[in-house]
């Protein structure tokens, strides 16, 4: 598709037709960021989507998707460029044997043939009409140093390498960072970008998305999926289960042919949901205890609209 | 970010003069009206903001707030906040057709729910408390979902820890992640080996290059070791502590499993080492254990012998000159306070640093007057509150000084 005809109604189409089911308002805020080129801020609880819609839009955009991932210790030789040493020093060995040049050797070891690409010079360096999808990923994990450097690389959008010159993108890459918020993001990058919140979906959205991937499943069993979610994420569980975790769990019970949600079936697929063995305790217990009833919680579940 | 709903509306009255006289204007009037209810918005932004409404339909009321939040909001807790102010300065209209001298006081964000405290200029967080109660109902405006969430933190980090529901202990479990992760990620000066470290390490480089016939192929890099702080946590669990005793575990479940090597003892009259019933991802069962095996909880207090118990028992094995130990109390002692002062000299020459927290330190009268306190006073090396969210931050902060 060309990023250029888009609209925020194609927009949240497009989306649609690669099965991921998203508000207007994320959808706004996906074409402001390829209107605009500016860089998308993504936080929400774990399972909701965030890393999903970096690939589904590079999926519509029929553009690659360059994935960067964060972790502790992240660092801009593994984020941007890295020499490839071994490299130079079998090249300084021959030149060596065959007492060749020396000057010539020394430039040649610092071109782009002994460059190792990592994904942020990959992004800006990448030359197709549409431009990539950048994605990095849990932004929150990496170092505040890391965060810091990355601002200077997102307000460019330009790499120096002293040995070779200064590399400024072609086409400005389409920029999603995601966090899990297990740290403040530094107000200096969060400016950078637009923000957004992807919030637990409410039951209708959930059910949308069940149907959407899993046609088959029956109607009836997909609201009982949906309305069990929703009440569970009212509850105090270590870990509150994402749309991640809906779907496996969906999947899993089509695979088992299960056309119905009773007590039984819950504790043998709880697995799907709940991976803490204490949260796997708990809701054992709430279900022994009545407190989570699955005849109720569908009555109470708002009537979907035909 | 404590603002009332009036204040809002006489921010949005001072502005009404520029309003009117293009987008732009009446962007750089919201960006100011944001900035004094508390959101941090910067020129840039309101600049993006009004770049990106020329990408879309300003007519509709949803887009135009999408565009206008992603672009000025950059926190989930700025969200609500960011809706009152929205709902109150472009009111029902579009920002095109807003009649500037017809408009009156009225609020029309008020609407039928949060109506009637708002007509009495009630604070905001009145309003905000009030629609927190209307939350156990499942709402079904999506757009209306976003306030409650206001609602808890804003009184959370006042309030302080008695009565708490899920979405308040989510916003302590953080506040506690942050302060395990800050005094786990301390660096020593000594360095070790690592795949990715900032400098290169000539021995290890050397090592390696033998297998090469002497050849440097591989570097091997090094970097900072990260000291690991070893945690003690003594708390106090009288009668006298008997309204924060929640918190307490909430506290010591949280620190003990988001840090490596801590140490959970409870005291009242007598200490027990409570370390192997905590280690749980849940915290009810962990509740359970802990009052089926702890005796006196809630009793009477005698710190010094439990500190004795505590120097004759456990510091040889568990306290080193690395151990950061924390004692939670109000300090009411009812033992020998001779004792404790003994004990307290003999825990400090033993440990890296002493932390006392004190939930009656909020108070702003209090001041440790009672014996015990007074005799502990001398040994420690922070003396801070802990009653609230707020101050759990606060706590967060000052330990990243103290350890480093």
């Amino acid at each position: 598709m060309n990023p250029k005809k888009l609209t925020i109604d194609k927009i949240q189409e497009a989306l649609r037709g690669e099965q991921y089911i998203c508000d207007r308002s994320l959808a706004t805020v996906v074409y402001l960021a390829i209107t605009l080129g500016k860089p998308v801020l993504l936080e929400g609880e774990a399972g909701v989507g965030k890393t999903e819609i970096a690939k589904v839009l590079s999926q519509v955009l029929e553009t690659r998707l360059i994935r960067l991932q964060c972790y502790e210790g992240l660092d801009a030789n593994t984020a941007l460029y890295e020499w490839n040493y071994p490299k130079q020093m079998l090249r300084i060995k021959l030149e060596e044997v065959s007492h060749g040049d020396r000057e010539a050797v020394e430039t040649e070891i610092f071109t782009e043939e002994y460059l190792v690409k990592r994904p942020l010079l990959e992004a800006i360096q990448s030359d197709g009409t549409t431009p990539p999808v950048l994605l990095i990923d849990e932004i929150d994990r990496a170092d505040m140093e890391f965060e810091a450097f990355l601002l200077e690389v997102l307000s460019d959008f330009q790499i120096t390498i002293p040995e070779i010159g200064t590399i400024r993108a072609k086409v400005r890459p389409y920029v999603f960072l995601t966090s899990n918020r297990t740290r403040e993001i530094h107000d200096a990058l969060k400016r950078r970008c637009l923000y957004h919140w992807i919030d637990y979906p409410t039951f209708e959205k959930e059910y949308e998305i069940i149907m959407t991937k899993f046609p088959q499943v029956r109607d009836h069993l997909a609201k009982q999926i949906c309305a069990f979610m929703q009440q569970v994420r009212q509850m105090n569980f270590y870990k509150r289960p994402g749309v991640a975790e809906t779907l496996d769990w969906a999947s899993a019970l089509v695979m088992l042919n299960h056309r119905e949600l009773d007590e039984k079936t819950v504790e043998e697929t709880m697995g799907c949901i709940f991976k803490y063995r204490e949260d796997l305790h708990h809701l054992k217990e709430e279900l022994a205890g009545k407190r989570l009833d699955l005849n109720q919680m569908l009555k109470s579940s708002p009537e979907l609209p035909a | 970010m404590q603002i009332s709903a009036e204040a809002i509306f006489k921010a949005v009255d001072r502005y009404s003069a520029v309003r009117g006289q293009g987008t732009l204007a009446n962007l750089l009037a919201f960006g100011r009206v944001l900035k004094e209810a508390g959101l941090k918005v910067s020129l840039s932004q309101v600049i993006d903001a009004s770049r990106s409404l020329e990408f879309v339909d300003i007519a509709r009321r949803a887009d135009f707030h999408a565009v206008l939040r992603s672009n000025l909001v950059s926190d989930k807790e700025e969200i609500a906040l960011f809706d009152r102010v929205f709902d109150c300065f472009w009111r029902e209209h579009g920002p095109e057709d807003l009649p500037m001298e017809s408009v009156e006081m009225a609020p029309s964000w008020s609407e039928e729910k949060h109506g009637d405290s708002l007509d009495a200029g009630g604070s905001l967080e009145e309003v905000v408390a009030q629609a927190a109660g209307e939350e156990a109902k499942p709402s079904e405006e999506t757009e209306r979902v976003a306030v409650p969430t206001y609602s808890p933190c804003e009184a959370l980090n006042k309030k302080d820890f008695s009565e708490m529901g899920i979405e308040e202990s989510r916003a302590i479990s953080r506040a506690i992640l942050l302060i395990a992760t800050k005094i786990a990620t301390q660096v020593s000066r000594r360095k070790k080996r690592a795949a990715k470290g900032e400098e290169i390490d000539p021995r290890w480089t050397m090592r390696k290059s033998i297998k090469y016939g002497g050849e440097v192929i591989q570097l091997v890099s090094r970097k900072r070791r990260i000291k690991k702080t070893r945690v003690v946590l003594l708390c106090d669990v009288s009668g006298s502590m008997d309204c924060y005793s929640r918190f307490l575990i909430q506290f010591m479940y949280g620190l003990q499993n988001e840090l490596w090597g801590v140490e959970t003892f409870v005291f009242s009259t007598s200490l027990s080492r409570i370390t192997h019933l905590i280690r749980t991802k849940d915290i009810g069962s962990a509740l359970e254990r802990i009052s089926r095996s702890v005796v006196g909880w809630s009793g009477g207090t005698n710190i010094g012998r439990s500190l004795y118990t505590f120097n004759r028992e456990f510091a040889p094995s568990l306290v080193t000159h690395r151990t950061v130990i924390v004692i939670i109390s109000d300090g009411w002692d009812r033992g020998d306070v001779g004792l404790l002062e003994r004990e307290m000299r003999g825990l400090k020459r033993r440990c890296h640093k002493i932390i006392w927290l004190n939930p009656l330190l909020a108070s702003e009268h209090y001041e440790p007057l009672c014996k015990g306190m007074q005799a502990a006073l001398p040994y420690l090396d922070l003396f801070l509150s802990v009653h609230n969210l707020n101050s759990l931050i606060a706590l967060g902060r000052r330990l990243q000084k103290l350890v480093a």
